[in-house]
């Protein structure tokens, strides 16, 4: 980092220094079966994190996996330290939404980043995102797979166009001004996030359509950065018939409610 | 770069929907404005079709959209009486 010679700048650089120093971004991970997944996945947030600099923690909310997510934690928690990892368990698969409020609770930063820990989101984006939500102050910063050179790797021709087609109907229906709804790689402020979590009320894919919608509704000012998302390298990932009627009746139902 | 068949996919929808387009547009709009002698009429159904077809379109979408909604729905509930 450079020294200016003219003390107002030196003024400014400092303040943005004390900055840095004050804002400490909490990784919020939802495991369920990640054991192999989740050491590559903190190894990954440990590397970009100290790369950029800025003050990090990685909260882990286990929900009773079987395969035994939580002693990998522990030994990462050991090797990482108990600052930098944070473990939050629980006893079995109770939701995302609730998992968020879980994390949030014992959540020392003042930014939450939401993530899934099955290697689709890569962390190489986060510095992206944090620069994005400095840019413009925003409340809010999603990754969004449609715009810019964002996109995803690893889908089928028919996965693809459901995705299209789900993205057209929720923009059609809800009008939101983001160009990617369903997508699970979000910077929140922490007590957006928060307040957000407390009013919405579906699960799945509309939940995280709902966070979007209702912070419009509020409001928020919502920023996006394109990232890749990479079909899980582990273990394997389905969309059917099931997924894809529950996921038309949480959009009639935002429709209809929002 | 998304594969060769997604592209060719992707690029077929792109010409059939411009067809599409432009065809009903034709039909539509610059139709009406010319003598019923001009030989270009025949390149087109007589005028009813350009309500009747979109509507039966819009109809079988429904009729699908609902079959494959209750299909699911009695499979998720044999599921549910099998549990």
């Amino acid at each position: 980092m450079h020294t200016p010679a003219n003390p107002v700048c030196l003024v400014l650089c400092e303040h943005e220094a004390d900055q840095r120093r004050e804002d400490k971004y909490s990784v919020l991970l939802p495991t369920y079966n990640e054991r192999e997944n989740l050491p590559l996945i903190v190894w990954l947030l440990v590397k970009y994190f100290n790369e950029s600099g800025y003050n990090y923690e990685i909260i882990i909310i286990d929900d009773g996996s079987p395969d035994g997510t939580l002693e990998v934690a522990e030994q990462l928690q050991k090797i990482y330290g108990s600052n930098k990892i944070l473990l939050r368990p629980r006893e079995k698969k109770l939701g995302l939404g609730t998992a968020y409020i879980h994390g949030m609770k014992h959540a020392s930063g003042n930014f939450v980043i939401i993530m899934d820990a099955d290697l689709s989101h890569h962390p190489k984006f986060i510095p992206e995102f944090i620069e994005k939500q400095k840019e413009g102050d925003y409340d809010l910063v999603s990754g969004t797979r449609y715009r810019g050179n964002g996109g995803v790797y690893g889908w089928d021709l028919r996965r693809k166009l459901i995705s299209r087609g789900a993205n057209f109907l929720s923009q059609v229906l809800l009008r939101p001004g983001a160009s990617d709804l369903t997508g699970s790689f979000r910077l929140y402020k922490k007590h957006v996030l928060e307040s957000l979590v407390e009013r919405c009320v579906s699960k799945g894919y509309v939940f995280q359509m709902e966070m979007i919608v209702r912070a419009r509704q509020l409001n928020y000012t919502v920023g996006e950065v394109p990232i890749s998302f990479v079909d899980r390298v582990y273990g394997e990932s389905k969309l059917g018939g099931n997924e894809i009627v529950s996921f038309v009746k949480g959009l009639l139902t935002l429709f209809a409610t929002t | 770069m998304a594969t060769g068949l997604d592209q060719a996919v992707g690029m077929s929808l792109v010409v059939f929907s411009l067809l599409l387009f432009t065809y009903y547009s034709v039909w539509v709009i610059v139709l009406p404005f010319i003598d019923s002698d001009h030989v270009l009429h025949k390149c087109f159904l007589p005028r009813e079709y350009s309500v009747i077809l979109p509507g039966m379109a819009v109809l079988i979408l429904l009729i699908c959209s609902g079959a494959f909604i209750a299909i699911v729905m009695w499979k998720n509930r044999r599921q549910k009486k099998v549990d």
